[in-house]
């Protein structure tokens, strides 16, 4: 069907297969296609044969690399991202401003930090998520705790070439992927943090120390009143989470963030404590004893580009558009002439012909029946998209969401 | 670009017509006795002057010359470094302590056989090269290729031997060890491919080589004699039983142990031939690196590895046979050419014209060329012996 | 000196995590994996080509995962892996002109790039490549050229990629370095390079002599229950991870319609090996007879692969011209 609608549109007089004239007149290839002639009844339909907000089809594995705590493999049509994450520790003593910010922390009672909330169980349910203290993730931050970087010189498409510095594509897409982690508080901090807590010195405590020592902190800090003045934390994994993107044929970000995503739901942490006398953090390599991360929601990321008929029209004057204007387009949206198209999840191809990016975050609050919550919205490029549109892309994304949640409830 | 796509290959590819390239090559694949273009036979060496200890901030150093004019100088240094206390450190230390209380399994002989053994990361090696960036190809590849067999020998045994070879001579205690940095240092612009250069003289560099006597026991902080004279060489030598034993060169030979030497074989046609000049690689069927050492018990020369080098032969610029020339089309001389079969590449060439080497090599090549270098008598045995009679220390 | 142009860790560094296990054996004390295949039997080869299409060849590799590592992955006890396979993924870009600083060339000018992801070990590493994988790269290069008919794209490059998304271990991670240690994982993964970088050159329609196979050889020593290490024995396709310890290996790049090696890789000292017991075969010639044997083994599944590739290709030619 591609083929036929390229050529009923194609000048008789060249014969172009369609291939050709793809890469010929790309611009108006994927015109022709979105615009049928309104005779031929055929509704509008993309170059690659999707409809205009028709994402491509996505996979996801997960777990499958050995040397990782988490791993994801996601196929986004032809864009394939691989994402591993590996936990190390830092411990607090090679945090610079640790000794300065914090070590006081645990024994001044009106501290930011609340000290009863760690040994929580991550598995139970969180209803407190309203009152949870407001900067609970500074560390995150503070400390570098997540580390994401994109690798696209993987030999993924042919103009990256392999060995060089990240391109300013893979310093961007990591960048973005390290400002969403941080202000979509996907990750719990305390998830993260690897408390210790001081025995009290007691004769007979400093005999049992040793087996204590290996069990599980909340034992410890059983009907201990003065848990705030001896629990410290001593150490903090930190997730360097690497995505290489192995085969681009567009919308990198999307795969890229739904690969950590997926890994993230994947990672498991060893359980870990600070032995006291090797002055050092230990991990139980039992997998029973290791946990999940609990994260915040499910931000899902849905990319569109702005596809539009006048291939100039991104160099207009920088104008508002004024009634005149919108009048005009209006009309020609009821002659049913549509002068641009907002393309979800674009292809390589696509990529190249349209400038305005729009990308939004959202996620779906289960507490309250599914409301739609934007976490991140991002558009630049262009100014096609208004208020109206960002709203049908909203619920598009909504949509979105749902096919992702199952994708990845699948794994 | 240029540089970079060079240093990939064995070396920069001369600028030689292929009619050169021609004549080299069959000259070189007469049958039984090649013809080289120096006039050596297959399997001499280019001479070439040695010296060691020249630098006296070194724990150890050589230069070595060819008569071409290529120098290259190594120094060795050695540091003291605690040993990394990683998880196999405190694997070692605690499961001993269990293995002590639980009056010993079968685990614990495992950990002590690995506690006297040193590890390949202590060694290292980089090479400078003119014209190439420390991370180019050639550099890293000549390192890695030079430190493999030093650290993959682990000749043992015997009194002055090295238990564990170089690597488990480098521990000192259970918590400490030396850390060995050889660099290479190649003072002319590489002629030919400068490894048969480079690993001469990181041999004579590592035989002078001494360490400070150690003072402390057991499991101490290491400390040394601070008396160089008492310094002990990185390779043990046995009492000699020479009385003047600097008087005769030939009597030095109280290295039991002696560091590998990377011998570079090239094969052309039938023949196999030693330290190729660069006229002679670049014709070079095969190109092979051998590592070879004296193995201290039965005496015979051992290998330690083998790597094959991308002959840069496969780079060169075809020559065009009088059948295709335009030039020379229809002339007589284009009648006579006839193609024939090389026997060792079994491809169809016109005799005198020059095409570019394509394919690998057989193993019987592969079999015959280590043979040469192994042999009682053979290639080996004479470069050792005749580095024996560089004055040492 | 950091790194701007990526997002770096804490500025203190940060350790790997040291597990109990390692320190008291427990009661999950991993015991090291066992070799269920016969000496000469060969792991089996996931091989696929044309799975980046906007690549003009290029193949992905994996290889089985030994009995130990299926067993945890179907009922995991430790986090801690007890092995693992190799996976890697290949591509090829070119013919294409060469850059206009080039010097002509009459000859494809090959170049190739060996990249593990910093998951890709047991210890995290760098996005920089390293010397090892420098190497590896080299070692690629040659054993490629000598297949490659490179007098038929005079003045083009061709870029041979290869991410290595999972690599082999070098020893059992609970083994102490021994007097033998050194990067044997490093020859699997240079023998499945050559094997997956052969299939994506024939994907992407390069004339070749013939499919050149990579495969590996080596003569490893056991734990015995009686005596501490068995005498050594040579096997076909060594998991580093299954054996005590690895006395010498042989990498080779082997085309089976010539009968011949185009990047042959030997290293350590076997000499202690065959003294101590009467076995001849423990020479150098019988272990790079013996990485040729698995070469070949390799070479059918690459053959199988290149051939799904060919079919695809007619396929879409003969899709398009209609």
């Amino acid at each position: 069907m591609a083929s036929s609608a390229a050529v009923s549109t194609a000048p008789p007089a060249l014969s172009l297969p369609p291939s050709q004239f793809a890469r010929l007149q790309p611009h108006a290839y994927l015109l022709a296609h979105l615009s049928p002639p309104a005779s031929s009844q055929q509704p509008s339909i993309r170059a690659n044969g999707r409809a205009p907000s028709q994402f491509r089809v996505t996979s996801t594995n997960t777990g499958s690399l050995t040397h990782t705590n988490g791993s994801s493999v996601v196929r986004l049509g032809d864009t394939t991202a691989v994402c591993g994450i590996k936990a190390e520790i830092l411990h607090t003593e090679d945090i610079a401003s640790w000794s300065v910010s914090h070590s006081s922390s645990s024994s001044t009672p009106n501290k930011r930090r609340k000290l009863t909330n760690p040994t929580e169980k991550p598995g139970e349910d969180r209803q407190d998520g309203s009152d949870e203290v407001e900067d609970d993730d500074s560390y995150i931050e503070d400390f570098s705790l997540l580390v994401p970087n994109l690798s696209l010189s993987t030999g993924c498409a042919p103009g990256f070439i392999p060995g060089a510095p990240p391109s300013a594509l893979a310093q961007s897409l990591s960048h973005r992927v390290l400002s969403l982690l941080h202000s979509s508080r996907l990750v719990r901090s305390e998830d993260l943090e690897i408390w210790y807590q001081r025995p009290n010195l007691g004769p007979e405590e400093l005999e049992r120390h040793n087996e204590d020592e290996q069990m599980d902190v909340d034992v410890e800090q059983d009907g201990s009143g003065s848990v705030g003045e001896t629990r410290e934390i001593k150490a903090f994994w930190v997730l360097y989470i690497d995505i290489m993107i192995i085969s681009l044929a567009g919308n990198p970000f999307d795969a890229a963030w739904t690969a950590v995503l997926a890994a993230l739901r994947d990672t498991k942490l060893p359980r870990a404590w600070w032995h006291a006398d090797n002055e050092t953090v230990i991990c139980s390599d039992l997998v029973s004893e290791a946990r999940r991360l609990s994260l915040r929601g499910l931000p899902v990321a849905s990319s569109f580009r702005v596809f539009e008929a006048d291939a100039a029209s991104g160099w207009r004057a920088v104008i508002v558009p004024d009634a005149e204007e919108e009048r005009k387009i209006a009309e020609s949206d009821r002659k049913g002439i549509q002068r641009r198209w907002v393309l979800a999840d674009p292809d390589g191809y696509e990529e190249g012909l349209a400038q305005e990016r729009v990308c939004l975050v959202i996620d779906k609050d289960q507490r309250q029946n599914g409301k739609v919550v934007i976490v991140k919205m991002e558009k630049n490029g262009g100014f096609a998209v208004d208020r109206k549109e960002l709203k049908e892309l909203v619920a598009v994304s909504a949509q979105r969401w749902e096919e992702i949640n199952k994708i990845l409830g699948q794994c | 670009m240029a540089a970079q796509r060079q240093a990939s290959s064995a070396s920069q590819t001369p600028h030689i017509s292929p009619a050169e390239l021609s004549y080299i090559y069959t000259s070189l694949s007469l049958p039984g006795a090649p013809i080289r273009p120096d006039g050596r036979s297959a399997t001499q060496f280019r001479p070439l002057s040695a010296e060691t200890d020249i630098l006296p901030g070194t724990n150890g150093s050589a230069r070595v010359g060819f008569a071409d004019g290529t120098q290259a100088i190594v120094g060795v240094k050695a540091e003291v470094e605690r040993t990394a206390l990683g998880i196999e450190a405190l694997t070692q230390a605690e499961q001993e302590e269990y293995a002590a209380e639980t009056g010993g399994n079968s685990k614990s002989d495992g950990v002590k056989q690995g506690s006297s053994s040193g590890q390949g990361s202590w060694v290292q090696m980089a090479i400078e090269i003119p014209g190439f960036r420390d991370d180019d190809a050639l550099p890293v590849f000549l390192a890695e290729m030079m430190r493999e067999p030093l650290v993959e020998s682990v000749a043992g045994g015997g009194e002055g031997g090295m238990v564990g070879g170089l690597k488990g001579r480098l521990v000192i205690n259970r918590r400490w060890h030396w850390r060995l940095y050889i660099d290479v240092l190649l003072l002319s612009q590489p002629l030919s491919y400068p490894l048969p250069l480079l690993s001469l003289t990181t041999h004579l560099a590592l035989l002078s080589t001494k360490l400070p006597k150690l003072k402390s026991k057991g499991e101490e902080d290491p400390f040394f004699d601070d008396d160089w004279d008492a310094a002990e060489y990185l390779y043990p030598r046995a009492k000699s039983t020479s009385t003047k034993p600097s008087s005769i060169p030939g009597s030095i030979s109280v290295h039991k142990v002696r560091p590998p030497v990377t011998l570079l074989v090239v094969s052309v046609a039938e023949n196999v031939i030693f330290d190729p000049s660069r006229e002679e690689i670049a014709v070079a069927d095969a190109v092979l690196a051998i590592s070879v050492t004296h193995d201290t018990d039965s005496g015979r020369l051992k290998l330690l590895s083998i790597r094959t080098i991308d002959p840069p032969s496969r780079l060169t610029q075809p020559g065009v046979p009088n059948s295709e020339n335009v030039a020379t089309l229809g002339s007589t001389a284009a009648a006579e050419e006839s193609v024939i079969i090389n026997p060792s590449t079994g491809e169809e060439e016109v005799p005198g014209v020059w095409r570019p080497r394509r394919g690998g090599v057989k193993r019987a090549t592969i079999a015959k060329m280590v043979k040469m270098v192994l042999e009682k008598g053979g290639v080996g045995e004479e470069v050792l012996e005749g580095l024996e009679g560089v004055e040492v220390g | 000196m950091t790194d701007r142009r990526r997002i770096n860790g804490p500025p203190g560094g940060t350790r790997p995590p040291v597990f109990a296990s390692s320190i008291k054996p427990t009661t999950v004390a991993a015991e090291r994996p066992q070799r269920q295949r016969q000496p000469n039997e060969l792991r089996k080869i996931f091989l696929k080509t044309g799975l980046i299409p906007s690549a003009s060849g290029s193949s992905y590799l994996e290889f089985e995962p030994s009995a130990s590592l299926s067993a945890a992955r179907a009922s995991p006890q430790s986090v801690i892996p007890p092995s693992s396979s190799l996976k890697l993924a290949c591509t090829v870009h070119g013919p294409k002109p060469l850059a206009r600083s080039a010097t002509f060339s009459p000859n494809l000018v090959l170049t190739t790039h060996v990249k593990y992801a910093p998951f890709a070990a047991r210890q995290r590493k760098g996005h920089i490549r390293d010397a090892s994988e420098r190497d590896l790269g080299v070692h690629l290069e040659t054993a490629l050229r000598g297949a490659i008919v490179a007098e038929r794209w005079p003045k083009s490059g061709l870029d041979i990629t290869i991410t290595v998304l999972e690599a082999e271990d070098d020893r059992w991670w609970a083994d102490a370095p021994d007097s033998h240690d050194a990067a044997w994982g490093m020859m699997n993964v240079l023998a499945g390079c050559i094997t997956a970088a052969s299939a994506a050159i024939a994907d992407a329609r390069i004339d070749c002599l013939d499919l050149v196979a990579g495969g590996v050889a080596a003569v490893v020593a056991d734990e015995t229950a009686e005596r501490g290490v068995s005498a050594p024995r040579l096997m076909l396709d060594t998991d580093p991870a299954d054996h005590r310890s690895t006395l010498s290996a042989c990498v080779v790049a082997y085309m089976p319609a010539r009968d011949e090696i185009t990047e042959l890789w030997l290293k350590g000292d076997i000499s202690k090996a065959s003294v101590g017991i009467d076995d001849k075969n423990l020479t150098h010639e019988a272990l790079i007879d013996g990485a040729v044997d698995a070469a070949r083994g390799a070479h059918s599944v690459l053959a199988e692969a290149v051939r799904e590739s060919a079919e695809r290709f007619a396929g879409l030619s003969s899709g398009k011209s209609t």
